[in-house]
C-alpha cells in the first residue's frame, strides 16, 4: 500500500491516531507482492529455458527481460507483464470512462480522458438523441454542436484502440452521453478498480454516480434513462411537449438537498483520494454515512479531523473484512 | 384453399397464471380476409397500442416496383414493411421470398438507413451480394473470408459476423434500421442455431426485422417471441403456396416404371403406392449386401450386363423431357459415384458443349497452372460438357460455383447434389430425384423427415416454365404407406430453439457494462418456448384442482383422520411383517405342510382396500427355495426377498394375459379357484400358522390338492385366526424395534375402536373416494413442481457451472469482471476458446515454428476422422500431445465444476489428421502436392484452411491485447503463409 503524504496540518493527537491507523493498514495489506515490484530497467527474472510470453511493460534486451515501467510484475501462466502504479490511465476495450469534450471536429468529438492521447467519440458511434436507426447525414454533422459542445462532460465506453494508439469511444445506449447537473472529480486512475458496474444510482439520495475507469468520477442528480421505445409510442404528444419540457428542465432548480448530497459525496471522494484509498461505491457511501453520523458539515469534511476518522474507519473495515 | 382464419384470441389470454411475470397479451388480428393462400397474423407486445395505419402510411410511392404482379403473400408482407413493422415470411423456397427482402433494402436505401442482410452460409452471402449489387449498387459484403465495401448502406454478411459486430458495438449497429434474416429456420441447427438467437436478442431496440424462413408450423410462436423481446409488433405472413404444384412419384428399385403416389392436388394414391412396392425387386434377394449397412451398393454397382437403376431412371427422365433434374443423395462419395455411372450419357448439343468449355476455362483462368492440373479440375470438365454435374461441399469452391452458374444457364441437365444444394439461391429444376429415402444420421439410417423432404422437393418446378414439378423417390426397400404418407405429406419441421451456452458468449456478455448472460437467457427463444408450456400446465393443474374440489365428502375431517390412521396402521403392519419375515427369523419355520396365510392384494396396481380386514388366502407351504440367478422377472420382486421364494398350495385364479403368459393369482380362500401350487416371494406371506397339516406327498391329482386345502379350511373353521405363530414366543424375535412397533400398533388399534366414523355406513366407499382425492392432490403437487422449475431460468445451473469454470481458470474474478485471459478468449469465436487460450498462455505458440503453429491450429478446425490418416511426424505429434493434454485439463476442470462433458470425447474432438497436409501447405507446397498427403475432399481441406485463417486473425487481435508483439508478428506471418493460391481464390460471384 503506497500511502500518499498528507498535506494537512495535524494536531499532535491526530498525528498519533493517523499514524496508528496507517500502521494497521500497512500490516493488513498483503506483503506477498512487495518483492515483485520493479522500476524501469530492472531485470525481471524468468526461466529462459521455458517459453514465456512478454506482455505490456516489458522488453527483451540482450536476452534479458527488462521492465519498461515502474510497477508490479504480474504473471499469468507463461505471460509476464508489469502492472503500473500511479501511471496515466491505460484504456482497455469495454472500459467505462468519463471525459470532457475539448473539441468538436468534423465527424466526432475529441474527449480528454487523462490518457496519453485524446479519445475520439465519432458521431456514428453515438446513439442519436431521437433514437432512430439511420445513417448519419451531413445535416447531422452540422448539428453536432446541438449534442455536445466544448467543455461538456460525457460518459462513454472504450470501443477500440487504433494502431496508432488513439482511442475510439462509443455510446451504446441512452445512458451514455452528456452529463449535466453535477460535479466532475478527478482521482488517480489506479484508485478505480474495474468492476461489473460503473454506473451507480444511490437511491436514498437520488444521486447518480459514474466511476470512470480513467479516474474521472461524475456525481450528479439522478436522471431517468428513458426508454427510446416509450418515446416512439407516444410520439405525437411527446413532440410538442418535449421542446418545452427540455427547456423547462434546464432552468429548473436542483433542490438544495440534492446539491448538498452532491457536494457531500464529492468531498467524500476527495478525502478517499487524498488518503489513497480505492474508490468504490461501497466505500463512498460508507464515508458519506460516516460524515453524517458524526455530524460533520460538508466543508469540514476536507479538514484534517475527518481524514483521520476515515483512515481509522478504513483500517477497522479492512480488519473486519479480513476476519471474515 | 381459401384463407385460414385464426381465432383472434390466443389461449394464453383466457387464463392468467398467478405469478407469471410478463406474458404478452397478444391479440391476433386478421387484416385481410379475402386473401388467397396466405395467412396474415400479428403479434403485439404487451400494452401495445397499435397505431392507426394511416398515421405512417402517408401514401408514399412504393420503394420499389416489380415487373410482375406480386403474389398475395408478397404484397401482404410488403404492406407491413411500408408500415414500418417487422415481418416474418414463412413460405416454400421457390415461392419468392427474396422479393420481400429486396423491397426492404430498397426502402432502407430510400430512407438513407442502413440495412443488413444475413444468411447462414458464406457461399449464399456471396451469391446474394452479387444479386443485390446488380440491383442496388450501394452494397457491401462481409464474411469471414472477404470484406468488400463495409461502409455501404446495404451489407450482406453471415450471421456470425453480425453477432460479433453486436458484441463489439460497431457503429453499423447504430445505423441499421432493417435487419433481414434469411433462412431463419437455421435457428434449429444444433451447433450454430444459437447465433441467430443471440443476434436477434441483442439487435438494436429500434430496428425492424424481416425474417425469411421455410414453412414452419410455429411461425406465430416465433413472432410472439420477437414481439416480446423487442416490444414491437411482428407480422407473420405464412403460405403453403407453391407457384408450381408438385407430383410425387415412386421409382422402385429394380423396377422400370414410375408410380404416381401424390398428385398435384395433394391426394395420396394408396393403390398406386402398393403397386410400386410390389414392383420392388427386393435388394436382399438379388445381392446380399445389406449387412455392410450400405444399402446403396445395389444402386451404385448395378448388375452385370444390366444398366443400373439410376441410369435407367435418368434415361427415362430425359426421354420424357423431365429435365433439368437434380438428384439428391446423402453423401459426397455417393454423389460422385452416381455421376460416374452416367458416363455413357450425353445430354448437351455441340453448341452447348462449346459454351460450357468457354465458361469453364474462363472461370478457372484465375488459377495457377499447377492448380489447373488438379485431378478434380481436369476430371470434371468432360462430364460437365456432357451436361452432367456434381455439387457437394467436397468440391473446390470455384468448381462449385462454375457448376452453379452452368446449372442456372441450363447447361447442366442432370445434377447430382447433396442436401446443401437445397438451401439458398433460386436454382430450380423441373424434376427432383431422391436417390434414397433413408439418410445416415450419425449412427443409424433413418427415414427422411417430412421437413427435409419439403425443403429438397422445393427445388422441383421452375416458376413460369413448368406447369408442375416432379419429385421422384427411389425406393429400394419396403416402406409402410403410413411412413411414406407422413414423409410426403407431413408438415414442416417446427422451429425449435437449439440454444446452448458457450464460454465465448458468456465472456462477451460479461465484458460489457449492459451485458448480462442471464438477461440473454431470459430473452432467448428457448426460455420463451419453455414459458409457453406453463399456461398449459397451469390449465392442467386447474382442472385437476376443480376435479378434486368437486369431490365432496361428508365429515371429511374425521374421515381424513381415519384415513391417516389406516395408512399408519398399514405401514406399521408392514414394518412388523418385515421384521418377522426377514429370512433370519422366518426361514426355520418355512416347513413343508405348514398352513400359511398369503396376502393376495398386494399384487399389481389393484386399488387398495381400506378396511383393516385384508383378504387372505390360505394355503400350505410345499417348500421354499433360494433363487440364485437374478432372472428376468426379478424386477417385480423386492430386493429384500429376492433370494427366497416359497411354493405354496393355494386357491388360484389362472388367467392368460395378452402375451399368452400364464398368470396365476392367489385368491381369497372362500372364493372359487383352482387349487394350484404357486411360488410366492417372502413379502407376500402374511402370517404363518403353527399348525402343520398332514398332507400326502403326491399332489399331482387335482383331488389330492383339493383335499389338502379342505384340511386347511377345516383348521380355519376350528380356529378362525389360523393359530398364528407368535413372533415373540414361538419365533423368538427379541429385537427392540419389533417390540416398539408392536406397542404402537396396539395403541393404534385402540384408536380405531374409539373412532366413531368407523361405524358409519358406506365407510369403504367413502374411503375410496378420499383416496382418489389424495392421489389427485399428489398429482397437482408434482405438476406445480414442474411449473416452478420451468419458471426459473433455463440453463441457470449450467450458467453457474460455467462461470465457475471461468473463475477457476482465472478468466473472470469473483465479481464477474473479465480478466486478461478472459479478454483473450473473448476474441476467439471460431475455435474451442478455452483450450486455445490455455495453449496460448502456456507459451506453446511462442516455441513452435510458424509452420508448426499453423499445423497445430488445424486440429482446432478439423473435426472429421480419417480412417487411414498417417500419424504426423514427431515434432507435430509432440505439439498435438501438448494440445491433448491441455484439452484434457480443460475438460476435467469443467467436469469438476459440474459442467456436463464427456472428457474423452472432448479430447478426441481435436483431430490431427490434416496436420501434415497443412504443414506442407504452410511450407509453400503446391495444392496438388498437399492433396497427395491428405486423402480428403479438396473442398473440405480448403474450408479448413480458410477457417484457420479466421482463427489466426482472432489470435492476432488477442496477442495485441496482451501486448505480446513478437507473437503477433508470428501470427501475421502465419497468415501470409497460408493465404495464397487456390485456397483463397476469390469467389466467382464477387
Amino acid at each position: 500500500m503506497v500511502m500518499r503524504k498528507l498535506q494537512l496540518p495535524l494536531s499532535q493527537t491526530q498525528k498519533v491516531r493517523f499514524e496508528r491507523a496507517i500502521e494497521r493498514l500497512q500490516s493488513l495489506s498483503s506483503t506477498a507482492n512487495s518483492d515483485a515490484s520493479v522500476i524501469v530497467t530492472d531485470s525481471i527474472p524468468v526461466n529462459h529455458e521455458d517459453a514465456f510470453l512478454k506482455g505490456h511493460g516489458t522488453s527483451e534486451v540482450d536476452g534479458e527481460l527488462l521492465a519498461t515501467v515502474c510497477g508490479v510484475v504480474e504473471r499469468v501462466d507463461k505471460l509476464v507483464y508489469v502492472r503500473t502504479l500511479r501511471a496515466r490511465y491505460k484504456p482497455e476495450v469495454g472500459d467505462i470512462v468519463v471525459g470532457r469534450v475539448i473539441e468538436v471536429s468534423q465527424k466526432g468529438w475529441r474527449v480528454e480522458l487523462n490518457f496519453t492521447q485524446d479519445g475520439v467519440l465519432m458521431l456514428s458511434s453515438m446513439t442519436l438523441p431521437d433514437g432512430i436507426q439511420r445513417r448519419r447525414t451531413s445535416v447531422d454533422e452540422l448539428n453536432m454542436r446541438n449534442i455536445f459542445v466544448e467543455d461538456d462532460v460525457v460518459c462513454a465506453e472504450v470501443r477500440n484502440l487504433q494502431h496508432d494508439g488513439s482511442l475510439q469511444l462509443q455510446a451504446r445506449s441512452q445512458k451514455y452521453g452528456k452529463l449535466e447537473k453535477g460535479q466532475l472529480l478527478k482521482v488517480d486512475p489506479y484508485l478505480v478498480k474495474r468492476s461489473k458496474h460503473h454506473f451507480h444510482y444511490i437511491e436514498s439520495l437520488g444521486i447518480d454516480l459514474i466511476i470512470g475507469c480513467n479516474g474521472f468520477i461524475w456525481v450528479g442528480e439522478h436522471v431517468e434513462v428513458r426508454d427510446p421505445m416509450v418515446i416512439d409510442d407516444q410520439k405525437d404528444d411527446e413532440m410538442i411537449s418535449s421542446s418545452t419540457k427540455n427547456t423547462g428542465k434546464e432552468q429548473s432548480h436542483i433542490p438544495p438537498e440534492t446539491r448538498q448530497s452532491i457536494c457531500r459525496i464529492g468531498n467524500a471522494i476527495r478525502v478517499l483520494s487524498n488518503l489513497g484509498f480505492t474508490v468504490t461505491v461501497e466505500v463512498i457511501v460508507e464515508t458519506v454515512n460516516l460524515s453524517n453520523s458524526k455530524n460533520i458539515d460538508i466543508h469540514d469534511m476536507l479538514g484534517s479531523e475527518f481524514h483521520v476518522v476515515v483512515a481509522e474507519n478504513e483500517a477497522e473495515r479492512r480488519r473486519a473484512k479480513r476476519k471474515k | 384453399m381459401g384463407s385460414v382464419k385464426r381465432k383472434s384470441q390466443d389461449d394464453s389470454s383466457d387464463f392468467a397464471p398467478p405469478q407469471k411475470v410478463h406474458k404478452e397479451e397478444d391479440s391476433t388480428q386478421i387484416i385481410n380476409e379475402e386473401l388467397v393462400g396466405c395467412v396474415h397474423d400479428v403479434s403485439f407486445p404487451e400494452n401495445y397500442v397499435p397505431l392507426a395505419p394511416s398515421a405512417q402510411g402517408d401514401n408514399k410511392p412504393p420503394a420499389k416496383e416489380f415487373p410482375f404482379t406480386l403474389d398475395s403473400f408478397q404484397s401482404e408482407a410488403i404492406k407491413c414493411l411500408d408500415n414500418g413493422e417487422s415481418v416474418m415470411v414463412s413460405a416454400h423456397t421457390s415461392a419468392g421470398k427474396t422479393v420481400v427482402a429486396s423491397y426492404a433494402i430498397a426502402m432502407s436505401l430510400r430512407e438513407k438507413q442502413r440495412v443488413v442482410y444475413t444468411s447462414p452460409i458464406k457461399a449464399l452471402s456471396n451469391q446474394k451480394y452479387r444479386d443485390f449489387k446488380e440491383e442496388f449498387s450501394d452494397v457491401g459484403l462481409m464474411t469471414g473470408d472477404v470484406t468488400i465495401d463495409p461502409n455501404a448502406s446495404c451489407l450482406v454478411m453471415t450471421t456470425e459476423i453480425l453477432r460479433s459486430m453486436q458484441y463489439k458495438g460497431s457503429e453499423i449497429m447504430r445505423e441499421v434500421a432493417w435487419i433481414i434474416f434469411d433462412e431463419v429456420h437455421y435457428m434449429r441447427d444444433s451447433e450454430r442455431g444459437v447465433v441467430w438467437e443471440e443476434s436477434i436478442v441483442m439487435a438494436p431496440k429500434n430496428s425492424r426485422f424481416v425474417f425469411l424462413s421455410a414453412t414452419v408450423p410455429n411461425a406465430k410462436e416465433f413472432a410472439d417471441w420477437v414481439a416480446k423481446v423487442h416490444k414491437q409488433p411482428c407480422h407473420i405472413v405464412y403460405t403453403d403456396y407453391r407457384p408450381t404444384p408438385l407430383q410425387h412419384y415412386v421409382f422402385p428399385a429394380g423396377g422400370n416404371g414410375l408410380y404416381l403416389v401424390v398428385d398435384e392436388k395433394a391426394k395420396f394414391h394408396e393403390d398406386s403406392f402398393q403397386k410400386s412396392l410390389n414392383a420392388l425387386v427386393p435388394a436382399s434377394d438379388a445381392d446380399k449386401k445389406k449387412e455392410n449397412g450400405k444399402s446403396q451398393k445395389g444402386l451404385v454397382v448395378g448388375k452385370l450386363g444390366e444398366e443400373s437403376d439410376i441410369f435407367k431412371l435418368v434415361k427415362m427422365i430425359i426421354q420424357r423431357q423431365y429435365d433439368p433434374v437434380i438428384l439428391f443423395s446423402f453423401s459426397k462419395k455417393e454423389c460422385e459415384a452416381l455421376a460416374m455411372q452416367m458416363s455413357k450419357m450425353d445430354l448437351n448439343s455441340d453448341d452447348e458443349k462449346d459454351i460450357v468449355d468457354t465458361i469453364f476455362t474462363s472461370a478457372i483462368d484465375m488459377l495457377s497452372d499447377d492448380d489447373k492440373k488438379l485431378p478434380q479440375v481436369s476430371n470434371i470438365l468432360p462430364i460437365l460438357k456432357r451436361g452432367i454435374g456434381v455439387h457437394h461441399s467436397g468440391l473446390l469452391p470455384i468448381l462449385k460455383e462454375v457448376i452453379e452458374i452452368l446449372f442456372q444457364e441450363g447447361l447442366i441437365k442432370c445434377l447430382f447434389a447433396t442436401e446443401t444444394f437445397s438451401i439458398g439461391l433460386n436454382m430450380p429444376a423441373k424434376t427432383v430425384v431422391f436417390t434414397n429415402v433413408r439418410k445416415f444420421d450419425g449412427d443409424k439410417f433413418r427415414w427422411l423427415s417430412s421437413g427435409e423432404y419439403i425443403q429438397m422437393s422445393g427445388r422441383a418446378g421452375r416458376r413460369g416454365i413448368d406447369k408442375r414439378g416432379i419429385c421422384i423417390l427411389m425406393v429400394d426397400e419396403k416402406m409402410e404407406p403410413a411412413v411414406a404418407k407422413s414423409m410426403l405429406k407431413g408438415s414442416a419441421d417446427s422451429l425449435n430453439s437449439a440454444f446452448h451456452l458457450s464460454y465465448n458468449m458468456l465472456l462477451n456478455q460479461l465484458r460489457c457494462e449492459e451485458g448480462d448472460p442471464e438477461n440473454l437467457l431470459r430473452n432467448s427463444f428457448f426460455q420463451f418456448q419453455a414459458d409457453r408450456a406453463i399456461p398449459d400446465l397451469q390449465k392442467q393443474i386447474k382442472s385437476l384442482e376443480e376435479e378434486r374440489d368437486s369431490m365432496v365428502i361428508e365429515e371429511e375431517e374425521s374421515l381424513k383422520n381415519y384415513y391417516n390412521l389406516i395408512l399408519q396402521y398399514k405401514s406399521l403392519k408392514k414394518d412388523i411383517r418385515e421384521i418377522v419375515f426377514s429370512p433370519k427369523y422366518c426361514l426355520p419355520f418355512l416347513l413343508p405342510n405348514r398352513a400359511v396365510c398369503l396376502d393376495c392384494t398386494n399384487d399389481d396396481g389393484e386399488p387398495q382396500s381400506f378396511s383393516i380386514e385384508n383378504q387372505d388366502a390360505w394355503g400350505v407351504i410345499m417348500k421354499f427355495s433360494k433363487v440364485k440367478s437374478t432372472s428376468e422377472d426379478d424386477d417385480n420382486r423386492r430386493p429384500e426377498d429376492a433370494n427366497y421364494t416359497v411354493d405354496v398350495l393355494t386357491r388360484c385364479m389362472v388367467s392368460k394375459n395378452g402375451v399368452g403368459k400364464k398368470k396365476i393369482k392367489a385368491v381369497p380362500f372362500k372364493e372359487r379357484g383352482e387349487p394350484t401350487v404357486v411360488s410366492v416371494p417372502l413379502s407376500q406371506i402374511k402370517s404363518l400358522s403353527s399348525a402343520i397339516m398332514n398332507i400326502p406327498k403326491d399332489l399331482l391329482a387335482v383331488e389330492a390338492r383339493e383335499n389338502a386345502l379342505k384340511k386347511v379350511s377345516e383348521l380355519l373353521s376350528r380356529h378362525p385366526d389360523g393359530i398364528p405363530l407368535d413372533p415373540e414366543v414361538d419365533m423368538k424375535i427379541r429385537s427392540s424395534s419389533y417390540k416398539k412397533t408392536v406397542r404402537r400398533l396396539e395403541a393404534l388399534e385402540n384408536l380405531f375402536e374409539k373412532h366413531k366414523i368407523a361405524k358409519s355406513p358406506l365407510i369403504a366407499e367413502k374411503l375410496k373416494v378420499l383416496h382418489m382425492k389424495e392421489e389427485l392432490t399428489a398429482k397437482i403437487k408434482s405438476l406445480k413442481k414442474t411449473v416452478r422449475s420451468s419458471t426459473t431460468l433455463a440453463f441457470k445451473d449450467e450458467l453457474k457451472a460455467r462461470k465457475r469454470v471461468l473463475r477457476r481458470l482465472g478468466y473472470i474474478t469473483s465479481d464477474n469482471v473479465v480478466e486478461l485471459k478472459g479478454k483473450v478468449a473473448c476474441e476467439i469465436s471460431t475455435a474451442e476458446e478455452l483450450t486455445l487460450t490455455e495453449l496460448m498462455f502456456s507459451g506453446v505458440f511462442k516455441d513452435a515454428k510458424v509452420e508448426e503453429l499453423v499445423s497445430l491450429l488445424s486440429c482446432f478446425v478439423w473435426r472429421e476422422r480419417l480412417p487411414d490418416a498417417a500419424k504426423p511426424r514427431e515434432e507435430l505429434d509432440l505439439l498435438f500431445i501438448q494440445l491433448q493434454d491441455t484439452a484434457r485439463r480443460v475438460a476435467e476442470l469443467q467436469l469438476d465444476c459440474k459442467v456436463q462433458i464427456d472428457v474423452e470425447r472432448f479430447v478426441h474432438s481435436f483431430r490431427p489428421d490434416i496436420m501434415e497436409a497443412v504443414y506442407a501447405w504452410a511450407k509453400g507446397s503446391k495444392f496438388y502436392e498437399v492433396m497427395e498427403i491428405a486423402r480428403v475432399f479438396e473442398g473440405s481441406l480448403i474450408r479448413a484452411i480458410r477457417r484457420m485463417e479466421e482463427v489466426l486473425q482472432q489470435l492476432i487481435v488477442a496477442a495485441k491485447s496482451i501486448g505480446e508483439t513478437q507473437l503477433e508478428a508470428k501470427l501475421e506471418e502465419a497468415v501470409s503463409k497460408i493465404k495464397r493460391d487456390i485456397v483463397f481464390a476469390a469467389s466467382l460471384y464477387l
